[in-house]
Protein backbone atom coordinates (compact mmCIF):
# COMPACT_ATOMS: atom_id res chain seq x y z
CA UNK A 1 0.00 0.00 0.00
CA UNK A 2 1.01 3.74 -0.42
CA UNK A 3 2.56 4.79 2.38
CA UNK A 4 0.30 8.59 1.35
CA UNK A 5 -2.46 7.02 3.20
CA UNK A 6 -0.64 8.23 6.41
CA UNK A 7 -1.39 8.11 10.05
CA UNK A 8 -4.31 5.72 10.41
CA UNK A 9 -5.02 6.51 14.19
CA UNK A 10 -7.14 9.77 13.50
CA UNK A 11 -10.38 8.37 13.24
CA UNK A 12 -12.38 10.66 10.27
CA UNK A 13 -16.28 11.17 10.28
CA UNK A 14 -16.87 11.67 6.43
CA UNK A 15 -19.81 11.75 4.22
CA UNK A 16 -19.35 11.46 0.25
CA UNK A 17 -22.39 13.05 -1.95
CA UNK A 18 -22.67 13.75 -5.41
CA UNK A 19 -24.89 13.48 -8.78
CA UNK A 20 -26.09 9.95 -9.78
CA UNK A 21 -22.80 7.67 -11.47
CA UNK A 22 -20.65 10.81 -10.14
CA UNK A 23 -18.17 8.67 -8.37
CA UNK A 24 -19.68 8.13 -4.47
CA UNK A 25 -19.70 4.43 -3.95
CA UNK A 26 -16.12 4.17 -5.97
CA UNK A 27 -14.81 7.09 -3.83
CA UNK A 28 -16.09 5.93 -0.34
CA UNK A 29 -14.95 2.26 -1.12
CA UNK A 30 -11.78 2.81 -1.99
CA UNK A 31 -10.69 5.51 1.14
CA UNK A 32 -12.74 3.20 3.33
CA UNK A 33 -10.52 0.29 2.15
CA UNK A 34 -7.35 2.16 2.33
CA UNK A 35 -7.71 3.17 5.73
CA UNK A 36 -8.73 -0.09 7.48
CA UNK A 37 -5.27 -1.62 5.16
CA UNK A 38 -3.20 0.84 7.61
CA UNK A 39 -5.02 -0.40 10.69
CA UNK A 40 -7.99 2.54 11.37
CA UNK A 41 -11.65 1.03 12.38
CA UNK A 42 -14.15 1.51 9.51
CA UNK A 43 -17.29 1.39 9.28
CA UNK A 44 -18.58 2.14 6.17
CA UNK A 45 -22.23 3.34 5.64
CA UNK A 46 -24.84 2.73 3.21
CA UNK A 47 -27.11 4.89 2.91
CA UNK A 48 -28.31 3.71 -0.72
CA UNK A 49 -31.14 1.77 -1.29
CA UNK A 50 -29.76 1.43 -4.52
CA UNK A 51 -26.49 -1.28 -4.95
CA UNK A 52 -23.09 0.46 -5.31
CA UNK A 53 -20.94 0.44 -2.28
CA UNK A 54 -20.54 -3.41 -1.43
CA UNK A 55 -19.06 -3.77 -5.31
CA UNK A 56 -16.82 -0.96 -5.04
CA UNK A 57 -15.51 -2.37 -1.26
CA UNK A 58 -15.21 -5.66 -3.22
CA UNK A 59 -17.79 -7.44 -0.09
CA UNK A 60 -19.89 -9.33 -2.44
CA UNK A 61 -23.28 -9.16 -3.75
CA UNK A 62 -25.78 -7.38 -1.37
CA UNK A 63 -27.72 -9.58 0.90
CA UNK A 64 -31.46 -9.79 -0.36
CA UNK A 65 -32.68 -8.97 3.33
CA UNK A 66 -31.91 -5.98 5.00
CA UNK A 67 -29.49 -7.11 8.39
CA UNK A 68 -30.69 -4.05 9.85
CA UNK A 69 -34.26 -5.77 10.30
CA UNK A 70 -32.28 -8.25 12.95
CA UNK A 71 -32.88 -4.87 15.13
CA UNK A 72 -36.20 -3.79 14.29
CA UNK A 73 -39.72 -4.73 15.55
CA UNK A 74 -43.24 -3.55 14.75
CA UNK A 75 -44.52 -1.17 17.18
CA UNK A 76 -47.13 -2.65 19.76
CA UNK A 77 -49.64 -0.89 18.21
CA UNK A 78 -48.92 -2.61 14.86
CA UNK A 79 -47.73 1.34 13.20
CA UNK A 80 -44.36 1.88 12.65
CA UNK A 81 -41.40 0.24 14.19
CA UNK A 82 -39.08 0.58 17.25
CA UNK A 83 -35.67 -0.67 18.19
CA UNK A 84 -35.95 -4.54 19.07
CA UNK A 85 -35.60 -6.05 22.71
CA UNK A 86 -32.08 -4.34 23.96
CA UNK A 87 -31.25 -3.14 20.85
CA UNK A 88 -29.13 0.54 20.58
CA UNK A 89 -27.01 2.16 18.01
CA UNK A 90 -23.84 0.94 18.38
CA UNK A 91 -25.18 -2.41 19.15
CA UNK A 92 -27.23 -3.05 16.39
CA UNK A 93 -24.04 -1.45 14.53
CA UNK A 94 -21.37 -4.00 15.63
CA UNK A 95 -24.19 -6.82 15.28
CA UNK A 96 -25.53 -6.07 11.92
CA UNK A 97 -22.66 -4.63 10.02
CA UNK A 98 -20.75 -6.91 7.16
CA UNK A 99 -17.24 -7.82 6.89
CA UNK A 100 -15.81 -6.66 4.40
CA UNK A 101 -12.45 -6.96 2.43
CA UNK A 102 -9.23 -5.37 5.13
CA UNK A 103 -11.46 -5.54 7.82
CA UNK A 104 -13.83 -3.02 6.88
CA UNK A 105 -17.18 -3.01 8.26
CA UNK A 106 -20.26 -2.35 6.21
CA UNK A 107 -23.29 -1.24 7.58
CA UNK A 108 -26.49 -1.59 5.40
CA UNK A 109 -29.66 0.49 5.43
CA UNK A 110 -31.08 -1.92 2.97
CA UNK A 111 -31.85 -2.70 -0.53
CA UNK A 112 -34.77 -1.81 -2.69
CA UNK A 113 -36.81 -4.43 -3.44
CA UNK A 114 -39.27 -5.95 -6.26
CA UNK A 115 -42.06 -5.67 -3.55
CA UNK A 116 -41.40 -1.85 -3.18
CA UNK A 117 -40.20 0.47 -0.42
CA UNK A 118 -42.56 -1.39 2.33
CA UNK A 119 -39.89 -4.16 2.12
CA UNK A 120 -37.23 -1.90 3.73
CA UNK A 121 -38.61 0.95 5.51
CA UNK A 122 -38.60 -1.02 9.02
CA UNK A 123 -34.59 -1.58 8.46
CA UNK A 124 -34.47 2.00 6.52
CA UNK A 125 -35.74 3.34 9.86
CA UNK A 126 -33.67 1.65 12.40
CA UNK A 127 -30.50 2.43 10.07
CA UNK A 128 -31.53 6.51 10.48
CA UNK A 129 -31.38 5.60 14.42
CA UNK A 130 -28.40 4.00 14.27
CA UNK A 131 -26.41 6.70 12.08
CA UNK A 132 -27.53 9.30 15.08
CA UNK A 133 -26.91 7.46 17.60
CA UNK A 134 -23.62 6.65 16.53
CA UNK A 135 -22.32 10.57 16.80
CA UNK A 136 -21.76 10.33 20.39
CA UNK A 137 -21.14 6.86 20.97
CA UNK A 138 -18.33 6.11 23.10
CA UNK A 139 -17.88 2.36 21.16
CA UNK A 140 -17.29 3.66 17.84
CA UNK A 141 -15.10 6.97 19.57
CA UNK A 142 -11.89 5.67 17.68
CA UNK A 143 -13.90 3.97 14.17
CA UNK A 144 -13.40 6.28 10.94
CA UNK A 145 -17.14 6.71 9.37
CA UNK A 146 -17.75 6.59 5.84
CA UNK A 147 -21.14 7.31 4.54
CA UNK A 148 -21.72 6.89 0.86
CA UNK A 149 -25.23 9.01 0.07
CA UNK A 150 -27.84 8.48 -2.59
CA UNK A 151 -27.49 10.62 -5.26
CA UNK A 152 -28.78 14.09 -5.27
CA UNK A 153 -28.99 16.33 -2.06
CA UNK A 154 -32.00 14.86 -0.39
CA UNK A 155 -30.80 12.85 2.48
CA UNK A 156 -28.29 15.61 3.31
CA UNK A 157 -31.17 17.86 3.60
CA UNK A 158 -32.74 15.31 5.77
CA UNK A 159 -30.02 14.55 8.35
CA UNK A 160 -29.06 11.42 6.98
CA UNK A 161 -25.43 11.79 8.24
CA UNK A 162 -25.30 13.64 11.29
CA UNK A 163 -22.07 12.38 12.02
CA UNK A 164 -20.33 14.61 9.11
CA UNK A 165 -17.45 16.20 10.27
CA UNK A 166 -15.82 16.50 6.64
CA UNK A 167 -18.33 16.41 3.27
CA UNK A 168 -16.59 15.14 0.04
CA UNK A 169 -19.00 16.54 -3.02
CA UNK A 170 -18.17 14.42 -6.14
CA UNK A 171 -18.44 16.46 -9.19
CA UNK A 172 -17.62 15.77 -12.79
CA UNK A 173 -16.99 18.40 -15.63
CA UNK A 174 -20.27 18.38 -16.62
CA UNK A 175 -23.34 20.93 -15.87
CA UNK A 176 -25.55 18.86 -14.24
CA UNK A 177 -22.98 17.37 -11.82
CA UNK A 178 -21.83 20.86 -11.23
CA UNK A 179 -25.21 22.31 -10.54
CA UNK A 180 -25.94 18.64 -7.87
CA UNK A 181 -22.15 19.78 -6.21
CA UNK A 182 -23.58 23.36 -5.59
CA UNK A 183 -26.95 21.90 -4.12
CA UNK A 184 -25.35 19.85 -1.95
CA UNK A 185 -22.68 22.05 -0.51
CA UNK A 186 -25.42 24.46 0.38
CA UNK A 187 -27.72 22.00 2.11
CA UNK A 188 -24.61 20.74 3.95
CA UNK A 189 -23.28 24.50 5.03
CA UNK A 190 -26.42 25.30 6.04
CA UNK A 191 -27.38 21.29 8.08
CA UNK A 192 -23.58 21.55 9.19
CA UNK A 193 -21.84 25.07 9.28
CA UNK A 194 -18.79 23.45 11.36
CA UNK A 195 -17.95 20.37 9.20
CA UNK A 196 -15.58 20.87 6.16
CA UNK A 197 -17.18 20.88 2.65
CA UNK A 198 -14.61 20.14 0.36
CA UNK A 199 -14.76 19.57 -3.51
CA UNK A 200 -13.30 16.09 -5.09
CA UNK A 201 -13.01 16.44 -9.38
CA UNK A 202 -13.47 13.04 -10.42
CA UNK A 203 -13.44 11.74 -13.70
CA UNK A 204 -10.92 14.21 -15.10
CA UNK A 205 -8.99 14.07 -18.30
CA UNK A 206 -6.98 17.05 -17.76
CA UNK A 207 -6.21 20.14 -15.89
CA UNK A 208 -8.52 22.08 -17.95
CA UNK A 209 -11.33 19.68 -16.72
CA UNK A 210 -10.19 20.40 -12.92
CA UNK A 211 -10.87 24.24 -13.98
CA UNK A 212 -13.70 23.15 -15.95
CA UNK A 213 -15.07 22.14 -12.41
CA UNK A 214 -13.99 24.57 -10.21
CA UNK A 215 -15.24 27.26 -12.63
CA UNK A 216 -18.99 25.28 -12.46
CA UNK A 217 -19.34 24.61 -9.10
CA UNK A 218 -17.74 28.19 -7.99
CA UNK A 219 -15.02 27.03 -5.68
CA UNK A 220 -11.39 25.05 -5.53
CA UNK A 221 -11.36 21.69 -5.97
CA UNK A 222 -9.79 19.40 -2.72
CA UNK A 223 -8.81 17.37 -5.07
CA UNK A 224 -9.13 15.44 -7.96
CA UNK A 225 -9.20 11.82 -9.79
CA UNK A 226 -8.47 11.36 -12.98
CA UNK A 227 -10.51 8.84 -15.38
CA UNK A 228 -8.70 5.86 -15.18
CA UNK A 229 -9.19 1.99 -15.69
CA UNK A 230 -6.22 1.37 -13.59
CA UNK A 231 -7.39 0.68 -10.27
CA UNK A 232 -4.04 1.04 -8.63
CA UNK A 233 -3.49 4.05 -10.35
CA UNK A 234 -6.92 5.29 -8.53
CA UNK A 235 -5.97 4.33 -5.25
CA UNK A 236 -2.84 5.94 -5.36
CA UNK A 237 -4.43 9.26 -5.66
CA UNK A 238 -7.26 8.19 -2.96
CA UNK A 239 -4.35 7.03 -0.82
CA UNK A 240 -2.92 11.09 -1.22
CA UNK A 241 -6.81 12.87 -0.67
CA UNK A 242 -6.78 10.55 2.52
CA UNK A 243 -3.52 12.18 3.72
CA UNK A 244 -4.57 15.19 2.98
CA UNK A 245 -7.86 15.14 4.65
CA UNK A 246 -5.80 13.63 7.76
CA UNK A 247 -3.78 16.42 7.56
CA UNK A 248 -6.22 18.90 7.60
CA UNK A 249 -7.94 16.79 9.91
CA UNK A 250 -7.23 16.72 13.62
CA UNK A 251 -9.60 19.88 14.76
CA UNK A 252 -12.37 17.98 12.41
CA UNK A 253 -12.63 14.40 14.10
CA UNK B 1 -50.93 15.01 -25.44
CA UNK B 2 -49.22 14.08 -22.56
CA UNK B 3 -45.54 12.43 -22.73
CA UNK B 4 -43.63 11.12 -19.57
CA UNK B 5 -40.28 10.18 -19.79
CA UNK B 6 -38.32 7.36 -17.47
CA UNK B 7 -36.07 5.34 -16.89
CA UNK B 8 -32.78 3.94 -14.79
CA UNK B 9 -30.52 6.92 -13.44
CA UNK B 10 -28.07 8.52 -15.96
CA UNK B 11 -29.65 7.01 -19.26
CA UNK B 12 -30.41 10.12 -20.94
CA UNK B 13 -34.07 10.74 -19.24
CA UNK B 14 -33.42 14.71 -18.96
CA UNK B 15 -31.93 14.82 -22.71
CA UNK B 16 -34.94 12.80 -24.02
CA UNK B 17 -37.33 15.48 -22.29
CA UNK B 18 -35.03 18.36 -22.77
CA UNK B 19 -34.55 17.76 -26.84
CA UNK B 20 -38.23 16.24 -27.10
CA UNK B 21 -39.52 19.19 -25.66
CA UNK B 22 -37.74 21.76 -27.50
CA UNK B 23 -38.25 20.26 -31.09
CA UNK B 24 -42.12 19.70 -30.27
CA UNK B 25 -42.18 23.79 -29.33
CA UNK B 26 -40.45 24.36 -32.64
CA UNK B 27 -42.84 22.63 -34.44
CA UNK B 28 -45.53 24.75 -33.19
CA UNK B 29 -46.91 22.83 -29.96
CA UNK B 30 -47.88 24.33 -27.05
CA UNK B 31 -45.20 22.86 -24.58
CA UNK B 32 -45.24 22.51 -20.78
CA UNK B 33 -42.10 20.74 -19.88
CA UNK B 34 -42.34 19.80 -16.49
CA UNK B 35 -39.74 18.55 -14.14
CA UNK B 36 -40.72 15.48 -11.79
CA UNK B 37 -36.60 15.08 -10.62
CA UNK B 38 -36.12 15.29 -7.35
CA UNK B 39 -32.56 17.05 -8.42
CA UNK B 40 -34.09 19.32 -11.24
CA UNK B 41 -31.76 19.38 -14.02
CA UNK B 42 -34.56 20.30 -17.08
CA UNK B 43 -33.75 23.48 -17.06
CA UNK B 44 -30.03 22.41 -18.65
CA UNK B 45 -31.35 20.30 -21.08
CA UNK B 46 -34.22 22.84 -22.53
CA UNK B 47 -31.25 25.58 -22.77
CA UNK B 48 -32.09 28.13 -20.24
CA UNK B 49 -28.55 27.61 -18.91
CA UNK B 50 -26.93 26.87 -15.45
CA UNK B 51 -27.49 29.61 -13.51
CA UNK B 52 -30.90 30.56 -14.58
CA UNK B 53 -31.93 26.59 -13.80
CA UNK B 54 -30.74 27.18 -10.21
CA UNK B 55 -32.48 30.86 -10.12
CA UNK B 56 -36.06 28.62 -10.57
CA UNK B 57 -35.20 26.13 -8.75
CA UNK B 58 -35.03 28.81 -6.04
CA UNK B 59 -38.12 30.31 -6.62
CA UNK B 60 -39.41 26.69 -5.96
CA UNK B 61 -37.70 26.40 -3.29
CA UNK B 62 -39.19 30.05 -1.90
CA UNK B 63 -42.49 27.85 -0.64
CA UNK B 64 -39.98 27.44 2.41
CA UNK B 65 -39.80 30.64 3.35
CA UNK B 66 -43.67 29.97 4.73
CA UNK B 67 -45.51 32.84 2.32
CA UNK B 68 -47.12 30.34 0.20
CA UNK B 69 -49.78 28.66 0.56
CA UNK B 70 -49.48 24.86 1.03
CA UNK B 71 -51.34 22.24 -1.63
CA UNK B 72 -51.64 24.36 -4.83
CA UNK B 73 -53.32 23.04 -8.07
CA UNK B 74 -50.84 22.28 -10.66
CA UNK B 75 -52.18 25.67 -12.51
CA UNK B 76 -51.35 27.63 -9.66
CA UNK B 77 -47.99 26.09 -9.55
CA UNK B 78 -47.29 26.42 -13.34
CA UNK B 79 -48.83 29.81 -12.92
CA UNK B 80 -46.30 30.76 -9.74
CA UNK B 81 -43.17 29.21 -10.17
CA UNK B 82 -43.15 28.14 -14.07
CA UNK B 83 -40.02 30.07 -16.17
CA UNK B 84 -40.02 30.72 -19.93
CA UNK B 85 -37.33 28.57 -21.88
CA UNK B 86 -36.22 29.07 -25.17
CA UNK B 87 -38.80 28.09 -28.44
CA UNK B 88 -41.96 29.43 -26.31
CA UNK B 89 -41.22 26.48 -23.86
CA UNK B 90 -43.15 26.68 -20.17
CA UNK B 91 -41.22 24.67 -17.41
CA UNK B 92 -41.90 24.16 -13.98
CA UNK B 93 -40.38 22.09 -11.55
CA UNK B 94 -42.93 19.80 -9.54
CA UNK B 95 -41.31 19.06 -6.25
CA UNK B 96 -39.13 21.41 -3.67
CA UNK B 97 -35.54 20.78 -3.74
CA UNK B 98 -34.50 21.54 -0.11
CA UNK B 99 -35.95 20.73 3.56
CA UNK B 100 -39.20 19.39 1.99
CA UNK B 101 -42.09 18.52 4.35
CA UNK B 102 -43.05 15.02 3.44
CA UNK B 103 -46.36 14.79 4.68
CA UNK B 104 -46.85 18.24 2.37
CA UNK B 105 -49.08 18.41 -1.09
CA UNK B 106 -46.55 21.28 -2.43
CA UNK B 107 -43.22 19.99 -0.86
CA UNK B 108 -42.72 16.14 -1.40
CA UNK B 109 -44.88 16.39 -4.60
CA UNK B 110 -45.81 13.26 -6.73
CA UNK B 111 -45.34 14.14 -9.98
CA UNK B 112 -47.55 11.63 -11.49
CA UNK B 113 -50.44 13.55 -9.49
CA UNK B 114 -49.70 16.89 -10.98
CA UNK B 115 -49.78 15.49 -14.83
CA UNK B 116 -52.79 13.80 -13.82
CA UNK B 117 -54.46 17.13 -13.01
CA UNK B 118 -53.12 18.69 -16.10
CA UNK B 119 -55.93 19.16 -18.47
CA UNK B 120 -54.95 17.85 -21.77
CA UNK B 121 -56.26 21.01 -23.89
CA UNK B 122 -54.18 22.11 -26.00
CA UNK B 123 -50.93 21.71 -24.58
CA UNK B 124 -48.24 19.18 -25.12
CA UNK B 125 -46.94 18.17 -21.56
CA UNK B 126 -43.55 16.33 -21.39
CA UNK B 127 -42.21 15.36 -17.80
CA UNK B 128 -38.87 14.57 -16.86
CA UNK B 129 -39.85 11.41 -13.92
CA UNK B 130 -37.65 10.68 -11.02
CA UNK B 131 -34.82 7.77 -11.78
CA UNK B 132 -36.53 4.17 -11.39
CA UNK B 133 -39.62 2.59 -11.36
CA UNK B 134 -41.39 4.57 -8.42
CA UNK B 135 -43.21 6.96 -9.54
CA UNK B 136 -44.45 4.67 -13.23
CA UNK B 137 -46.26 2.20 -10.32
CA UNK B 138 -48.66 5.15 -9.84
CA UNK B 139 -49.26 6.37 -13.56
CA UNK B 140 -53.15 4.80 -14.03
CA UNK B 141 -55.04 4.92 -17.49
CA UNK B 142 -55.22 8.44 -19.25
CA UNK B 143 -52.77 9.70 -17.51
CA UNK B 144 -50.15 9.91 -20.19
CA UNK B 145 -50.53 8.91 -23.28
CA UNK B 146 -47.65 8.01 -24.15
CA UNK B 147 -44.56 6.75 -22.06
CA UNK B 148 -40.82 6.66 -23.48
CA UNK B 149 -38.97 4.16 -21.76
CA UNK B 150 -35.22 5.38 -21.97
CA UNK B 151 -32.68 2.90 -21.66
CA UNK B 152 -28.59 1.98 -22.74
CA UNK B 153 -27.26 -1.04 -23.70
CA UNK B 154 -26.18 -1.80 -20.08
CA UNK B 155 -27.55 -4.93 -18.15
CA UNK B 156 -28.71 -2.71 -15.49
CA UNK B 157 -30.23 -0.20 -17.69
CA UNK B 158 -32.43 -2.55 -19.53
CA UNK B 159 -33.57 -4.48 -16.44
CA UNK B 160 -34.72 -1.17 -15.18
CA UNK B 161 -36.59 -0.64 -18.54
CA UNK B 162 -37.82 -4.17 -18.64
CA UNK B 163 -39.74 -3.50 -15.43
CA UNK B 164 -41.15 -0.56 -16.19
CA UNK B 165 -42.58 -2.10 -19.47
CA UNK B 166 -43.99 -4.44 -17.94
CA UNK B 167 -45.58 -2.12 -15.12
CA UNK B 168 -47.36 0.02 -17.60
CA UNK B 169 -47.84 -2.26 -20.10
CA UNK B 170 -52.00 -1.60 -21.00
CA UNK B 171 -51.83 1.41 -19.62
CA UNK B 172 -50.51 3.74 -21.44
CA UNK B 173 -48.56 3.66 -25.24
CA UNK B 174 -44.75 3.05 -24.66
CA UNK B 175 -41.93 4.11 -26.77
CA UNK B 176 -38.74 2.40 -25.63
CA UNK B 177 -35.82 4.74 -26.25
CA UNK B 178 -32.51 2.99 -26.64
CA UNK B 179 -29.95 6.13 -26.26
CA UNK B 180 -26.41 6.02 -26.43
CA UNK B 181 -26.23 2.92 -28.84
CA UNK B 182 -22.61 3.00 -30.34
CA UNK B 183 -22.79 -0.39 -32.69
CA UNK B 184 -25.14 -3.36 -33.66
CA UNK B 185 -23.68 -5.37 -30.94
CA UNK B 186 -25.69 -2.48 -28.68
CA UNK B 187 -28.67 -2.79 -30.28
CA UNK B 188 -28.42 -7.03 -30.32
CA UNK B 189 -27.89 -6.40 -26.60
CA UNK B 190 -30.96 -4.13 -26.24
CA UNK B 191 -33.65 -6.73 -28.16
CA UNK B 192 -32.27 -9.62 -26.18
CA UNK B 193 -33.62 -8.21 -23.06
CA UNK B 194 -36.64 -6.19 -24.59
CA UNK B 195 -37.82 -8.85 -26.65
CA UNK B 196 -39.52 -7.31 -30.61
CA UNK B 197 -40.35 -4.38 -29.15
CA UNK B 198 -39.81 -1.30 -31.27
CA UNK B 199 -36.68 0.50 -30.43
CA UNK B 200 -36.12 4.22 -31.12
CA UNK B 201 -32.55 4.59 -31.84
CA UNK B 202 -30.16 7.53 -30.30
CA UNK B 203 -26.90 7.15 -31.03
CA UNK B 204 -24.08 7.62 -29.03
CA UNK B 205 -23.35 11.37 -29.79
CA UNK B 206 -20.24 13.30 -28.86
CA UNK B 207 -22.18 16.83 -29.35
CA UNK B 208 -24.91 15.57 -26.24
CA UNK B 209 -22.08 14.94 -24.03
CA UNK B 210 -20.49 18.29 -25.04
CA UNK B 211 -23.65 20.23 -24.45
CA UNK B 212 -23.75 18.63 -20.74
CA UNK B 213 -19.91 19.98 -20.03
CA UNK B 214 -20.90 23.09 -20.96
CA UNK B 215 -24.54 23.25 -19.73
CA UNK B 216 -26.22 24.16 -23.31
CA UNK B 217 -29.28 22.64 -24.67
CA UNK B 218 -27.99 19.66 -27.23
CA UNK B 219 -30.49 21.36 -29.80
CA UNK B 220 -28.51 24.93 -29.35
CA UNK B 221 -25.51 23.38 -30.00
CA UNK B 222 -26.10 21.45 -33.04
CA UNK B 223 -29.27 20.43 -34.16
CA UNK B 224 -28.16 18.40 -37.40
CA UNK B 225 -25.95 15.76 -35.03
CA UNK B 226 -26.76 12.45 -35.24
CA UNK B 227 -27.66 11.93 -31.56
CA UNK B 228 -30.17 15.07 -31.87
CA UNK B 229 -31.60 14.54 -35.49
CA UNK B 230 -33.09 11.17 -33.77
CA UNK B 231 -34.46 12.92 -30.70
CA UNK B 232 -36.14 15.29 -33.01
CA UNK B 233 -37.39 12.44 -35.64
CA UNK B 234 -38.56 10.61 -31.83
CA UNK B 235 -40.81 14.07 -31.18
CA UNK B 236 -42.03 13.38 -34.29
CA UNK B 237 -43.10 9.73 -34.02
CA UNK B 238 -44.93 11.20 -30.21
CA UNK B 239 -46.66 14.08 -32.17
CA UNK B 240 -47.70 11.68 -34.96
CA UNK B 241 -46.40 14.18 -37.34
CA UNK B 242 -43.61 15.93 -38.90
CA UNK B 243 -41.49 18.43 -36.45
CA UNK B 244 -39.20 21.00 -37.52
CA UNK B 245 -35.73 20.69 -36.50
N1 LIG C 1 -12.12 8.21 -11.77
C1 LIG C 1 -12.80 7.29 -12.48
N2 LIG C 1 -12.30 6.81 -13.64
C2 LIG C 1 -12.98 5.90 -14.37
N3 LIG C 1 -14.18 5.40 -14.03
C3 LIG C 1 -14.75 5.86 -12.89
C4 LIG C 1 -14.09 6.82 -12.06
N4 LIG C 1 -14.90 7.08 -11.00
C5 LIG C 1 -16.00 6.30 -11.17
N5 LIG C 1 -15.91 5.58 -12.29
C6 LIG C 1 -16.93 4.65 -12.82
O1 LIG C 1 -18.17 5.35 -12.95
C7 LIG C 1 -19.26 4.52 -12.59
C8 LIG C 1 -20.05 5.19 -11.47
O2 LIG C 1 -19.26 5.20 -10.31
P1 LIG C 1 -19.92 4.97 -8.86
O3 LIG C 1 -20.77 3.76 -8.88
O4 LIG C 1 -18.87 5.09 -7.86
O5 LIG C 1 -20.84 6.26 -8.84
P2 LIG C 1 -21.96 6.65 -7.79
O6 LIG C 1 -21.88 8.13 -7.66
O7 LIG C 1 -21.82 5.85 -6.55
O8 LIG C 1 -23.26 6.22 -8.60
P3 LIG C 1 -24.76 5.99 -8.04
O9 LIG C 1 -25.38 7.35 -8.01
O10 LIG C 1 -25.35 5.11 -9.10
O11 LIG C 1 -24.63 5.37 -6.68
C9 LIG C 1 -18.67 3.18 -12.18
O12 LIG C 1 -18.75 2.31 -13.29
C10 LIG C 1 -17.23 3.52 -11.84
O13 LIG C 1 -16.36 2.43 -12.05
N1 LIG D 1 -26.98 9.83 -26.93
C1 LIG D 1 -26.06 10.30 -26.06
N2 LIG D 1 -24.77 10.42 -26.45
C2 LIG D 1 -23.83 10.89 -25.60
N3 LIG D 1 -24.08 11.27 -24.34
C3 LIG D 1 -25.33 11.18 -23.89
C4 LIG D 1 -26.39 10.70 -24.72
N4 LIG D 1 -27.54 10.74 -23.99
C5 LIG D 1 -27.20 11.22 -22.77
N5 LIG D 1 -25.88 11.48 -22.71
C6 LIG D 1 -25.15 12.02 -21.54
O1 LIG D 1 -25.37 11.14 -20.45
C7 LIG D 1 -25.47 11.87 -19.24
C8 LIG D 1 -26.78 11.54 -18.54
O2 LIG D 1 -27.85 12.02 -19.33
P1 LIG D 1 -29.13 12.67 -18.62
O3 LIG D 1 -28.73 13.66 -17.63
O4 LIG D 1 -30.05 13.07 -19.70
O5 LIG D 1 -29.67 11.36 -17.90
P2 LIG D 1 -30.83 11.21 -16.80
O6 LIG D 1 -31.46 9.90 -17.09
O7 LIG D 1 -31.69 12.40 -16.82
O8 LIG D 1 -29.98 11.14 -15.47
P3 LIG D 1 -30.52 11.29 -13.94
O9 LIG D 1 -31.17 9.98 -13.63
O10 LIG D 1 -29.27 11.52 -13.16
O11 LIG D 1 -31.48 12.43 -13.92
C9 LIG D 1 -25.33 13.34 -19.61
O12 LIG D 1 -24.00 13.75 -19.40
C10 LIG D 1 -25.67 13.36 -21.07
O13 LIG D 1 -25.01 14.41 -21.75
MG1 LIG E 1 -23.22 4.59 -5.57
MG1 LIG F 1 -32.19 13.67 -15.24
Amino acid sequence: MPDAAGDALVPLRIAVAGKGGSGKSVLSGTMARLIARRGGRVLALDSDLLPGLSMSLGSGPDPAEAPLWGATQKKPDGRGYMWGEGMHAALAAQRFALDAPDGVRLLLRGKQRPEGFGAVIGASQTFWEVVHGLVDAPEFRDWTLIGDLPAGQYQVADDWAPYARIYLVVVQPTMQSALTGRRILRVARMRAPEARHLVIANRVRDEDDVRHVEKLVGEPAFASLPVDEDVAAAATIFAETVKRLRDAGGAFV
Amino acid sequence: MKIAVAGKGGVGKTTVSGTVARALARSGHTVLALDGDLNPMLGVSLGVGGEQTELIVAARQAVAAGEEEHAPTIEEIVKRFGADAPDGVRMVIASRVEFMDPGCMCCGVNPVNLVRQLEHGERTVVCDLEAGIGTIERIETGVVDVLLVVANPTGKSLEVARRAIEIADGITEIVVVANRVAGDSDLELMREVLGDRELFVIPEDAVIAAADREGLAPIDLDPDSPGVAALVRLAERVAGAPVAA
